[in-house]
């Protein structure tokens, strides 16, 4: 008998590809509403910018946005250990005892978030020790993706880093690599949580303000820094630039500008728009820089492609269903019928 | 063999155990939770049970804090342990059902939405709206069950996708229906005992009474639902798979007997205490049921897991990670051709690839205990006969010169004085320690292959003429080594268990 070979991918490479990068960048817009947000509430909180009831107020969206954050990032985690396993688990293994330790900084992040907003709830008031406790915990996520990511597109490292220790207790060490990386990555999400901070804040002048100075320098700071990051890739750069990276960066940097621009003109679903498309050019961008990464040691096009349509026509079919029952389920929460407050005065 | 290996000290199978069993435990409680708790608000809305609605709010916000956070990350958790653990498993698992996967995530994302806006909407909601969202919450928590299911009883069962790789074949494969079945009885029997640790904190009185039998019928339903399925799990798993366990491996036979006497324990336990005292019925009491619920099912899923074995992927990857369908190339190139991530000591790189993926030196399943005593050729012949071993071991697919290799490394590591002066012992004591590293690993005491009876009248000379000849008995059995103090006190045991005597 001869037994089915795994080693294909169960639909068009562009497919996966697409849903990955789209998956991959709600999930990040998520995060860095999450992330950003909580970062500016507490750096607000500490220069006593804003407080009170407008900062409880916010505080009281993070577990939402921790659970959409959550939810939106097991896709795009998927769709990429479906195409780069060797490498992704590689790096993961390496690093293995930092990696798992993730979910245990998520789960002290989501509970300090609750706890957070719970209290602001009862007391009106922010503990900042929580938010504090909450933003070190996706920080230290953030740093560990950006270093096991980086590792996995580092395959003589990786060797060289195994071939020395087999614990999992080992780091990243060529900070140069993705150093960079991560800090674009932070500044993102405080550029998109200052967006975030100043839509929840709309009625709310500080706030609102607050929200908007993240977005303004922050979008300043990331394209800063993605320019140094750029110039860091030393060798890969003239690769890269040869790539269809380069127009989808200035479309991605006008995207960001329009998003400032229409922001400023309160505009705000439009900017909103703008600002996730900018988000997703830069998910491609780093989907090309991959790519680049690892020429020379992984191939693309080497993949078998046997599709699975009818398993894959169920997920579309579920896909499409998940986004109408999400979307009326919100309109169901958000814009409660004239006669709840009539009926639930007869509820017992 | 594609990957590095995560050299950690605790063992592969508690790492995973610690994990998985939490998880399951969490989320088959948030499914049958959400059922729990909207069939009981649609019952006392009817009713107009003021009470009854308020301790329905203070469990959703037990059951969101307990599900949303601990469960769906613990979720994500399992996704990177097997990753780390298991990367050449998952990988096959992942190009073979990501489209499951995937469909599986839809039902989560709405699952998680559902139960936020459930939680947040008792007060800002219509009766019928926030139904609804439970309704919906509930279709979505075991909508993705029926889908992980699938993939779940693929890894014991792949059925006829082993001839076909047809995705369906392997997702309706032989334990499909019963599991399902089975865990949507746990989801009930859970929400019962989650209901009664909850309502185990209310005030004495009518209402607690009424709510503790409530819950108490849940989880005594659920665990009558779960054990009938159990017994069609077992039949639905090929006899090959379970003839095999019930002759060589004392694992996953214990954690089913354990299962059974747990299960008993927990229905006799709650149908007691709820008749008895539903009104004083305390936390200490409801924390004890949930214990027993989760050692439960933990020793279901330990049993589960175990059955699988030689193999990760039942007829497709051994427990190693090696690929059935590689065997040929691992015996004609050796496995050190195939292991991409090499350290510069073959001999350990070949032991973690063969062996640690179940054994640790000196931790769970520890090897050094295990070899005391024993001198090189012997671990060589073990090694080579590992498949014949009890416990259902994968075997070994490299070159004879690579199995010298991990003899060397073993032995190396292991302490090769004669097991007299390992051991303070003598007489039928040290023969008993002689058996259990010669015999036992292979003619455990009391189970198929026991070969007592077969001693029976033999003379010491014949015993020790049959110890000479171990080579010649039968396939992979190790010539004996053991010095004469050894073999002395072994031919002693070995006759008083000819002569009926218990180890």
């Amino acid at each position: 008998m001869t037994l089915p070979d795994y080693h294909f991918i169960s639909a068009p490479l562009w497919l996966v590809t697409t849903l990955h990068l789209l998956t991959l960048s709600l999930h990040l817009a998520a995060m860095s509403c999450l992330f950003g947000g909580a970062l500016i509430v507490l750096w607000a909180g500490v220069r006593k910018q804003w407080a009170g009831p407008d900062a409880a107020g916010f505080v009281r969206v993070l577990p939402a946005a921790t659970a959409a954050t959550v939810s939106l990032g097991v896709a795009p985690l998927l769709f990429l250990q479906l195409v780069y396993p060797r490498q992704v688990y590689a790096a993961a293994i390496v690093s293995g005892w930092f990696w798992l330790a993730v979910i245990g900084a998520v789960i002290t992040a989501y509970y300090a978030f609750y706890r957070t907003s719970f209290q602001a709830h009862r007391t009106g008031q922010v503990s900042l020790g929580l938010l504090a406790l909450a933003a070190l915990g996706l920080l230290y996520t953030s740093l560990v993706y950006s270093s096991v990511f980086a590792l996995a597109e580092q395959p003589d490292l990786l060797r060289a880093l195994y071939a020395k220790d087999q614990s999992g207790w080992v780091w990243n060490p060529a900070l140069g690599a993705y150093g960079l990386r991560w800090l674009h990555m932070v500044l993102g999400a405080l550029t998109v949580g200052g967006f975030f901070v100043s839509v929840v804040g709309q009625k709310a002048p500080a706030m609102a303000a607050t929200g908007r100075a993240a977005l303004v320098g922050g979008m300043a700071a990331t394209a800063a820094v993605g320019f140094l990051y750029l110039l860091s890739l030393d060798a890969d750069l003239p690769i890269y630039m040869r790539t269809t990276a380069m127009p989808v960066l200035v479309v991605a940097l006008a995207l960001a500008l329009a998003a400032l621009h229409l922001h400023s003109r309160k505009r705000l679903a439009l900017a909103g728009l703008c600002l996730f498309l900018s988000v997703f050019g830069m998910v491609y961008l780093r989907h090309v820089l991959r790519l680049v990464r690892l020429r020379g040691s992984f191939d693309l096009a080497a993949w078998r492609i046997a599709p699975q349509w009818s398993p894959f026509l169920l997920f579309l079919v579920c896909f499409i269903l998940m986004l109408v029952v999400l979307v009326w389920m919100a309109r169901l929460f958000f814009r409660p019928e004239p006669e709840v407050e009539s009926q639930r005065k007869h509820q017992p | 063999m594609h990957y590095p290996f995560w050299d950690q000290p605790i063992g592969y199978g508690v790492l995973m155990a610690v994990i998985a069993v939490f998880h399951v435990f969490v989320s088959h409680f948030a499914i049958g939770g959400g059922l729990y708790l909207v069939v009981n608000e649609r019952l006392a809305r009817r009713a107009g049970d003021r009470e009854r609605l308020a301790f329905l709010e203070q469990l959703s916000k037990f059951f969101a804090m307990v599900t949303l956070v601990a469960g769906a990350l613990t979720g994500v958790g399992i996704w990177f342990v097997i990753g780390l653990l298991a990367p050449a498993a998952t990988e096959a698992l992942i190009h073979n059902y990501v489209w499951g996967w995937a469909t599986e995530w839809t039902f989560f994302v709405v699952e998680i939405a559902a139960a936020m806006l459930y939680f947040y909407g008792w007060k800002r909601l219509t009766a019928k709206a926030h139904l609804t969202l439970g309704w919906i919450y509930f279709g979505a928590a075991w909508l993705s069950l029926v889908v992980i299911n699938g993939i779940l009883t693929f890894m014991l069962t792949p059925g006829r996708w082993l001839e076909t790789g047809d995705f369906w074949q392997g997702f309706f494969n032989p334990t499909y229906w019963p599991s399902l079945v089975l865990r949507t009885g746990v989801c009930v029997m859970l929400a019962g005992l989650y209901a009664l640790l909850v309502a185990s904190r209310l005030e004495a009185g009518d209402f607690k009474a009424r709510t503790v039998r409530h819950a108490a019928g849940w989880a005594v339903v659920g665990l009558a639902v779960t054990a009938l399925a159990q017994a069609w799990y077992w039949k639905a798993i090929p006899v090959a798979v379970t003839a095999r366990a019930l002759e060589t491996m004392p694992t996953p036979v214990r954690a089913i007997v354990l299962s059974l006497w747990l299960a008993a324990a927990l229905g006799a336990g709650v149908v007691a205490l709820v008749i008895l005292a539903p009104r004083r019925f305390g936390t200490t009491a409801a924390l004890g049921f949930m214990a027993l619920g989760m050692a439960w099912f933990g020793a279901f899923e330990w049993s589960r897991e175990s059955l699988r074995k030689p193999y990760i992927l039942v007829g497709y990857m051994y427990g190693n990670g090696a690929e059935v369908a590689q065997t040929a190339t691992y015996q004609r190139d050796g496995f050190l051709s195939q292991i991409t991530y090499r350290t510069g000591d073959d001999g350990a790189d070949l032991f973690r690839h063969a062996c640690r993926s179940c054994h640790t030196l000196d931790g769970y399943k520890a090897l050094k205990p295990a070899l005391a005593g024993a001198d090189r050729a012997y671990i060589l012949a073990l090694i080579q006969g590992a498949h014949l071993l009890r416990g259902n071991m994968p075997p070994f697919l490299g070159t004879a010169a690579e199995a010298e290799q991990i003899a060397d490394h073993l032995y190396q590591r292991t302490d090769h004085r004669p097991l007299a002066a390992i051991y303070p012992l003598d007489g039928l004591a040290l023969g008993r320690r002689a058996y259990d590293l010669r015999c036992g690993k292979c003619h455990a005491i009391g189970t198929a292959s026991d070969k007592a009876k077969s001693l029976a009248g033999q003379s010491a000379e014949d015993l020790s003429g049959l110890l000479d000849m171990a080579a010649s008995l039968g396939e992979g059995m190790p010539a004996y080594t053991g010095d004469a103090a050894e073999r002395k006190a072994l031919v002693a045991y070995l006759r008083s268990l000819g002569q009926g005597g218990k180890p």
